[in-house]
C-alpha cells in the first residue's frame, strides 16, 4: 500500500508543480492577488508531498519491504537501522528524491519566511524553485522511480544489502551535508533570475540572499571536507583526495560559490561587478546540476557512479535549458548591469577580490578540463584517456598558492586605494615572516613545494593576525577594554569581516596539511606473527591475529606495537581485514573488506591497513604510510566552519 | 584610466593560465604522467616501453601465481576476448582480485609481458546486479 502512496504523492507533487506555475503566471499577467495565494498554496504542497514521499520510502527501507527494487537492492535484514535510513541516498533513484526532498525543505522555508513580506520579486523567486522541483520529480516519476517494485519473478526474501564502503558513520553525514550545500545554491539562483526578470538588479536581491549563499556554501564546505575525511578513513589508499570525478564535481560549485561570495561584497558596497555576479551564481548553479549528473548518470567510472542510466540525456537537456535561458536573460539585462563604479587602482581591496574571482575561476576551469578531458578526447580522437591525481596536481599546485598568496594580500589592501604609507605599515610585517620562513626551510634542507608553500602561510598568517591586533589595539586604546573584551566587540560588531578571517585562518591551516603531502612515505610488507618491521624511524610488531564475528561480518584483527628507536610504546594500532557476508554459501558473494586504523598526532598520522592474510601461516600483509600534518586538514576544517558561523549569526540590532 | 589596466592585467593573467593549463596537458611529466591512455590488447604492441598506460581486462581463471619468495609479488593472465598477456604486479592485491575478475592495470609493456604497479578491480557487481541473479539471494521459488 505505502509504495502506492508513494508514487502517487510524486506524480500529485508533478501536476501541483504544473498548477502552480501556471496560477503565478496568471497571477503575473493580471495582478490578481488571489491567483499568488493560490499558487502559493499549490507550492506549500508541491514541497509537502515530495517530503511526504521521502518518509514513505524511508518508512518502507526501515520495514525491509523487499517488494521495492529500491529496498532489495541497497539493504538486507542484516543491515544495521542506521544504514537503512541512510541507505535512503545510497543508490540512484533516492538520492534523487533526497535531493528532491532538501530542495522541499528549503522551499518550504522560502515560502514562508517571506509569507508576509511581498515583494516583486516573489512571485518569481517561487516560480524558479518549483521549476526545479518539477525537474526532479519527472526524473522520480518517469525516469528512476524510487517506489517501482521488484521486478524478480521470485519473492525476494533478503536484499543485497549495503556496501560496506558506505557502512561508515560518515556517510550518515557527508551526502546530507553535500546535497544541503548544492541544492542549497537553487535559493541565490533563483533571487539572481527573479532580479533579472523584474529588472531589480540593485542591492535588493544581493542583500537577501548574502545569507542563503553563506549557508549552502557552509554546508558545500563541510560536505566537501567530510568527503575527504571518508575516503581518508575508509579507502585505504592513506589520501584524503584523489580528484576523481565526483570529488571533482562537488569541488567545481564550491570554487565558483566561493568567487561568488567574495563578488557580492563588492556590489553590496560598490555596486560594481553585477554582470559578473549574475554570471557566477548561474554558472555554481549549473555546476550543482552538473555535479548531480556527474554522480547519478554513470557517464564517468568513478566511486561514486552507479549503473548507466537514461538519466543522461534529461539532465543534459536540463541544464542546456538554464544555459540558454539565463545567458538570454543576461544578455538582455546588460544595460541595466553596468557598474555604478570604476576600479580606481590596483593596489585597492576592489582589484584585489577582482583577481581573486579569476584565480578561482582559473582553478575552476582547470578541473573542469580535467574532468571532461577523457570524455573530449574520446569523443574527439577515439582515444581512451583516463585523467590522474598527478594532473590535477601539476596544474593545481601553482594556481592554489598564488591563491594563498592573495588571501593574504586582498585583506590588508585599503578600498579605492592603498596610499604608500599603508602599504608599508600593513606589508612589512607579513612580507618579513614570509622570508624568515623561507630562510628557515631553505637552511633545514626543504627542497620541494613546501620551500613555497610554508613562507606563504606564514605571510598570510601574520597578515590576518595584524588584522586582529590593530582592530584589538585600536579598541583598547580608544575604549580602554581589555584585550579579550576588545577581540569579542570587536568580532560582534563586525561580524562578516572578522568571521571571513577566521574562515581564513582555516583555509590556512588547510594548506598546512596539504603541504604535508610532500613528505609522504609507504611501504607493504608481510608480517608473521611476532616479527617486527623497521620503517621510517618506527619499529611494527604484529603481537597476534585474532579472530572476530560481529552480526553482519567477520573480522581478523591484527594486534600491531608501534615502538620508536628509543623503544618506546608510541601506540598499539588495530586495522582489520573484514568479510561481509560471510555466511553466503557462494564465495563469490562474499566481501572482504579492510578496516584500517589510524595513530593521528599534531605533525603526523600513522596509518595502517591489513590488507591481507595467509591464515595457515599466521602471516598479515601490510601497508604502512606514515602522512605528516594531515591533523592541520581537518582542524582547518573546523576552523572554516566556524568562521562561517560566527559571519552566519545574526547582528543584536 | 586605471580600469583599462586592470582589466588588461586580469586578461593577460587569465590567459598566462590558460596557457599553462595547456602546457601541462601537452607535456606531462614524464615520471609520474596526469594523462594515462587505455589500450586495448591488439594495440599494446605499438606501445613505446617508457609509456605509461592502462590496460583493462579479464583476469583468465587459474594463472594468478603468488611468488613464494615475496608474497606481494604475482603474474597473471589478463583477457581480452581472445587476446591474453602476462602481467607480473608487486603490491597489495585488491579485496576483489581473483579469477575472473574485471581488473584495470596500470605500467609499462617491457619485452611481451606487462610490469604494473597499480592493480585496480572494478566495483562489486554485487551492489549494482540485477536482481534476477537469483543465485544472490535466500530465495523461497513461488
Amino acid at each position: 500500500m505505502t509504495p502506492v502512496l508513494g508514487s502517487i504523492s510524486l506524480s500529485l507533487g508533478l501536476g501541483l508543480a504544473a498548477i502552480s506555475i501556471f496560477l503565478f503566471s496568471v497571477f503575473l499577467q493580471k495582478a490578481d492577488y488571489r491567483f499568488f495565494v493560490g499558487g502559493w498554496r499549490a507550492a506549500v504542497l508541491v514541497s509537502a508531498l515530495s517530503i511526504l514521499a521521502t518518509f514513505l520510502l524511508l518508512n518502507e527501507l526501515l520495514a525491509s519491504n523487499f517488494d521495492i527494487r529500491y529496498v532489495a537492492h541497497y539493504t538486507s535484514l542484516e543491515t544495521p537501522t542506521i544504514y537503512k535510513v541512510t541507505a535512503l541516498w545510497a543508490g540512484q533513484s533516492g538520492s534523487l528524491l533526497f535531493w528532491l526532498f532538501i530542495l522541499s525543505v528549503y522551499t518550504l522555508i522560502v515560502l514562508f519566511k517571506y509569507r508576509n513580506s511581498y515583494t516583486s520579486l516573489m512571485p518569481w523567486v517561487i516560480i524558479v524553485l518549483v521549476i526545479v522541483q518539477a525537474f526532479f520529480l519527472i526524473l522520480v516519476n518517469f525516469v528512476e522511480n524510487p517506489f517501482s517494485p521488484t521486478d524478480a519473478d521470485f519473492v525476494v526474501a533478503n536484499g543485497n544489502g549495503l556496501n560496506p564502503l558506505l557502512q561508515n558513520l560518515t556517510m550518515a553525514i557527508h551526502p546530507p551535508t553535500l546535497y544541503l550545500g548544492y541544492v542549497g545554491f537553487t535559493i541565490p539562483f533563483a533571487f539572481a533570475i527573479a532580479a533579472l526578470i523584474t529588472k531589480d538588479t540593485g542591492s535588493v536581491w544581493i542583500r537577501s540572499i548574502r545569507r542563503w549563499t553563506l549557508i549552502a556554501w557552509l554546508f558545500q564546505s563541510a560536505g566537501v571536507i567530510l568527503g575527504g575525511w571518508w575516503a581518508y578513513q575508509e579507502l585505504g589508499w592513506g589520501g584524503y583526495w584523489a580528484w576523481d570525478p565526483v570529488e571533482n564535481a562537488s569541488f567545481m560549485p564550491w570554487l565558483t560559490g566561493t568567487a561568488f561570495l567574495h563578488s557580492i561584497i563588492i556590489q553590496e558596497k560598490k555596486g560594481m561587478l553585477k554582470t559578473w555576479n549574475m554570471i557566477l551564481i548561474l554558472l555554481t548553479f549549473t555546476l550543482c546540476i552538473f555535479g548531480t549528473f556527474l554522480t547519478r548518470s554513470g557517464v564517468m567510472s568513478s566511486v561514486h557512479s552507479f549503473a548507466v542510466s537514461d538519466l543522461g540525456p534529461v539532465f543534459l537537456g536540463f541544464i542546456a535549458l538554464i544555459l540558454v535561458v539565463c545567458t538570454v536573460l543576461i544578455l538582455v539585462r546588460l544595460p541595466i548591469l553596468k557598474s555604478e563604479k570604476r576600479i580606481e587602482s590596483f593596489t585597492s581591496r576592489e582589484s584585489g577580490f577582482l583577481f581573486n574571482n579569476v584565480i578561482f575561476l582559473v582553478i575552476c576551469f582547470a578541473v573542469f578540463w580535467g574532468t571532461i578531458f577523457p570524455v573530449l578526447s574520446e569523443a574527439v580522437r577515439g582515444e581512451k584517456i583516463t585523467v590522474g591525481a598527478p594532473f590535477f596536481n601539476q596544474v593545481n599546485v601553482p594556481i592554489g598558492l598564488l591563491l594563498l598568496l592573495f588571501t593574504g594580500i586582498g585583506p590588508l589592501l585599503a578600498w579605492r586605494r592603498t596610499s604608500n604609507q599603508a602599504f608599508v605599515r600593513n606589508f612589512t610585517l607579513p612580507i618579513l615572516t614570509g622570508l624568515i620562513v623561507f630562510i628557515a626551510c631553505f637552511i633545514l634542507g626543504i627542497r620541494n613545494t613546501t620551500l613555497v608553500s610554508f613562507p606563504l602561510v606564514g605571510f598570510v598568517l601574520t597578515a590576518i593576525l595584524t588584522e586582529f591586533q590593530r582592530g584589538i589595539r585600536s579598541r583598547t586604546s580608544r575604549f580602554n577594554e581589555s584585550i579579550f573584551v576588545a577581540l569579542k566587540t570587536l568580532i560582534s560588531k563586525n561580524r562578516s569581516r572578522y568571521g571571513g578571517y577566521i574562515v581564513h585562518l582555516g583555509i590556512v591551516f588547510m594548506f598546512i596539511g596539504f603541504s604535508g603531502n610532500a613528505f609522504d612515505s609507504e611501504l607493504e610488507f608481510a608480517l608473521k606473527k611476532g616479527e617486527v618491521k623497521e620503517f621510517d624511524g618506527y619499529n611494527f610488531e604484529l603481537v597476534s591475529i585474532q579472530t572476530v564475528e560481529r552480526p553482519n561480518h567477520m573480522a581478523w584483527i591484527a594486534a600491531l606495537n608501534v615502538w620508536n628507536i628509543q623503544h618506546q610504546l608510541v601506540t598499539r594500532l588495530f586495522p582489520e581485514k573484514r568479510v561481509y557476508f560471510h555466511r553466503d554459501p557462494n564465495p563469490d558473494k562474499r566481501q572482504p573488506h579492510s578496516e584500517l586504523d589510524i595513530h593521528t598526532t599534531l605533525n603526523k598520522d600513522i596509518y595502517s591497513i591489513f590488507s591481507g592474510i595467509d591464515t595457515e601461516q599466521q602471516i598479515a600483509y601490510l601497508k604502512i604510510m606514515i602522512n605528516p600534518l594531515v591533523w592541520w586538514v581537518w582542524f582547518g576544517g573546523y576552523v572554516l566552519v566556524f568562521g562561517t558561523l560566527i559571519s552566519l549569526w545574526p547582528a543584536k540590532d | 584610466m586605471n580600469q583599462k589596466k586592470i582589466i588588461i592585467a586580469v586578461i593577460t593573467l587569465s590567459f598566462l593560465a590558460f596557457a599553462w593549463i595547456g602546457y601541462v596537458t601537452l607535456n606531462p611529466n614524464q615520471d609520474n604522467p596526469g594523462m594515462v591512455r587505455f589500450l586495448s590488447l591488439t594495440e599494446i604492441h605499438t606501445v613505446d616501453q617508457t609509456e605509461r598506460i592502462r590496460l583493462g581486462g579479464l583476469v583468465s581463471p587459474g594463472t594468478i601465481h603468488v611468488s613464494e619468495q615475496n608474497l606481494l609479488e604475482c603474474n597473471f593472465h589478463l583477457q581480452q576476448g581472445d587476446h591474453t598477456v602476462q602481467v607480473y604486479f608487486t603490491g597489495t592485491r585488491p579485496d576483489l582480485f581473483k579469477d575472473e575478475a574485471e581488473v584495470i592495470v596500470e605500467g609499462n609493456y617491457v619485452n611481451g609481458t606487462f610490469k604494473a604497479d597499480q592493480l585496480q578491480t572494478k566495483c562489486a557487481s554485487r551492489y549494482e546486479g540485477d536482481l534476477r541473479d537469483e543465485s544472490s539471494y535466500n530465495t523461497e521459488s513461488i
